[in-house]
């Protein structure tokens, strides 16, 4: 990861969505992007040029575009159709964004565009994003990670938001993931947490 | 087989897909593939099969097609009927929200100019000010005055057009409830698809978020209704029978929401007999 100073960036074309320059870089917010959050925290995994990313929950392609910056190609999933008017405005821009739009909980709609990936990134604010993980670990090589940004809020309300989290890891684990690291993602973003895993080399999913 | 964007892929040999632009867009929105026996895509074998020349121009290829696919559904998902009503509606929400902020502003700005003004013993409620704070001031006070009463007449004719087109895309709906209530319970359910796919319950609570959620964390008293309440069969109910009749109100709105959907069309036989039992709850009065 690019930092210049105390600063996350990235190297891409500025002005996506008015984001501060910082010697020619693009400043990554901390507050703005959770996964720019969970670098922030210590964590997170090495973004490479040959990385294939499968991101779910593209949004209107803000953390998109950042990710973009740093790896090969993103194939970038986006259900709702407004963001998705915006992330395709992102995509004309840039070679390296994919995207589909589709529901992220029936990979089997658009299996036949994507690739195997290094990344499977998940934002999706739905109360089953452990199992729309499950479902798209398909796409992913053994060995490769997962990201989940856990929205603890939008899991289940009543509940509170360390038992959506224990619960989230639970399902993981009992899937075969192997857990790496899980942080919450304050003072950037409130009632969310990160869970990183890798996918065993060795098949052993369910 | 395999089916790819680029071509079909069976014992090692590839058909490559042939169409024009349209036709690779209907074979991108409808492919579907079992996971079961899923192969990803491997961009070799499309070069192999001669969908393009080498790793840049997969991806070049790909993303046109995906793009145009997107494009293709954005359009369809906005020329859906209910979609432009979703922002009118909630335009006209807005709008009333302006007209309260701006109409309880001037009236305390009128006040403070005019010391032996009180609106006490009067019955005059802010938005019955503004005319008059428009005729006797002067300078930017009046002005804004005066946008007001052209922000209600706007008001007005949006109205009228929500109506009007609520009866249109949601015609069993709209009869039961009125057009406006209607389209709020839409917009608040985020469109006619979402309306449909709600349970009556769920309906019936629609925009008593607060009260629902204080309801399930604290355990207060349940909301008996959300924006139904804004329809006079359930504000000038009887308040013993108001929360029978927003479920039975709420139960018959689940149906006509869901064959606004599906059929698209009034359908007299099944708005009559609804129309009776609602009217038959809101009669009933506990022994």
């Amino acid at each position: 990861m690019i930092w210049i100073g105390d600063v996350l960036v990235s190297r891409g074309e500025g002005g996506v969505y008015s984001e501060r320059m910082l010697g020619g870089a693009r400043v990554w917010d901390p507050y703005r992007s959770k996964l720019s959050a969970l670098y922030y925290k210590g964590t997170g995994i090495e973004l490479t040029t040959t990385m294939r990313v499968l991101y779910l929950g593209a949004a209107n392609g803000t953390t998109v575009s950042h990710v973009a910056d740093y790896v090969e190609v993103v194939y970038a999933v986006e259900f709702a159709p407004r963001p998705m008017q915006d992330l395709l405005e992102v995509c004309r821009r840039r070679r390296n964004i994919i995207p589909v739009m589709a529901d992220a909980g029936r990979p089997e709609r658009y299996a036949p565009l994507v690739e195997p990936v290094d990344l499977l990134y998940q934002d999706v604010a739905q109360p089953v994003q452990a199992a729309i993980v499950l479902r798209n670990c398909v796409f992913l090589k053994p060995g490769g990670t997962v990201i989940l940004m856990l929205k603890t809020r939008s899991v289940d309300v009543r509940k509170e938001p360390s038992e959506v989290f224990h619960d989230t890891i639970g399902t993981l684990t009992s899937a075969g993931l192997i857990i790496q690291e899980s942080t919450w993602l304050a003072p950037f973003q409130a009632d969310h947490a990160a869970i990183v895993c890798i996918k065993p080399k060795v098949q052993g999913l369910s | 087989m395999q089916s790819y964007w680029f071509g079909d892929v069976e014992g090692g040999r590839c058909t490559l897909f042939i169409g024009d632009s349209h036709a690779i867009l209907d074979r991108i929105q409808s492919i579907s593939t079992s996971l079961e026996t899923y192969i990803p895509p491997d961009w070799e074998q499309a070069v192999f099969c001669g969908a393009c020349r080498d790793r840049q121009d997969y991806l070049a290829r790909l993303q046109a097609v995906c793009i145009a696919a997107a494009e293709r559904s954005i359009r369809e998902q906005y020329s859906k009927k209910d979609a432009e009503l979703l922002q009118m509606v909630r335009t006209l929400d807005e709008i009333d929200k302006v007209i309260n902020l701006l109409s309880e502003k001037t009236a305390e700005w009128y006040l403070i100019r005019y010391p032996a003004f009180s609106r006490k013993y009067r019955r005059t409620p802010a938005h019955a000010l503004v005319k008059t704070i428009r005729e006797r001031s002067k300078g930017a006070l009046g002005k804004v005055a005066g946008e007001i009463e052209e922000l209600e007449k706007t008001r007005t004719i949006l109205a009228k057009e929500v109506s009007s087109r609520a009866n249109d895309v949601m015609p069993n709906t709209s009869a039961l409830i009125g057009g406006l209530v209607a389209a709020r319970l839409m917009s608040q359910a985020g469109g006619l698809l979402s309306l449909s796919r709600l349970p009556a319950s769920a309906i019936q609570v629609l925009g008593a978020r607060t009260a629902l959620f204080s309801h399930m964390k604290t355990g207060s008293p349940c909301p008996k209704h959300g924006i139904i309440f804004q329809h006079r069969r359930v504000h000038n109910a009887p308040r013993d029978v108001r929360g029978k009749l927003s479920r039975v109100l709420a139960g018959k709105l689940a149906i006509a929401a869901r064959l606004d959907f599906f059929r698209g069309v009034a359908e007299p036989e099944f708005l009559e007999t609804a129309q009776k039992r609602i009217d038959a709850a809101g009669k009933e009065s506990r022994p």
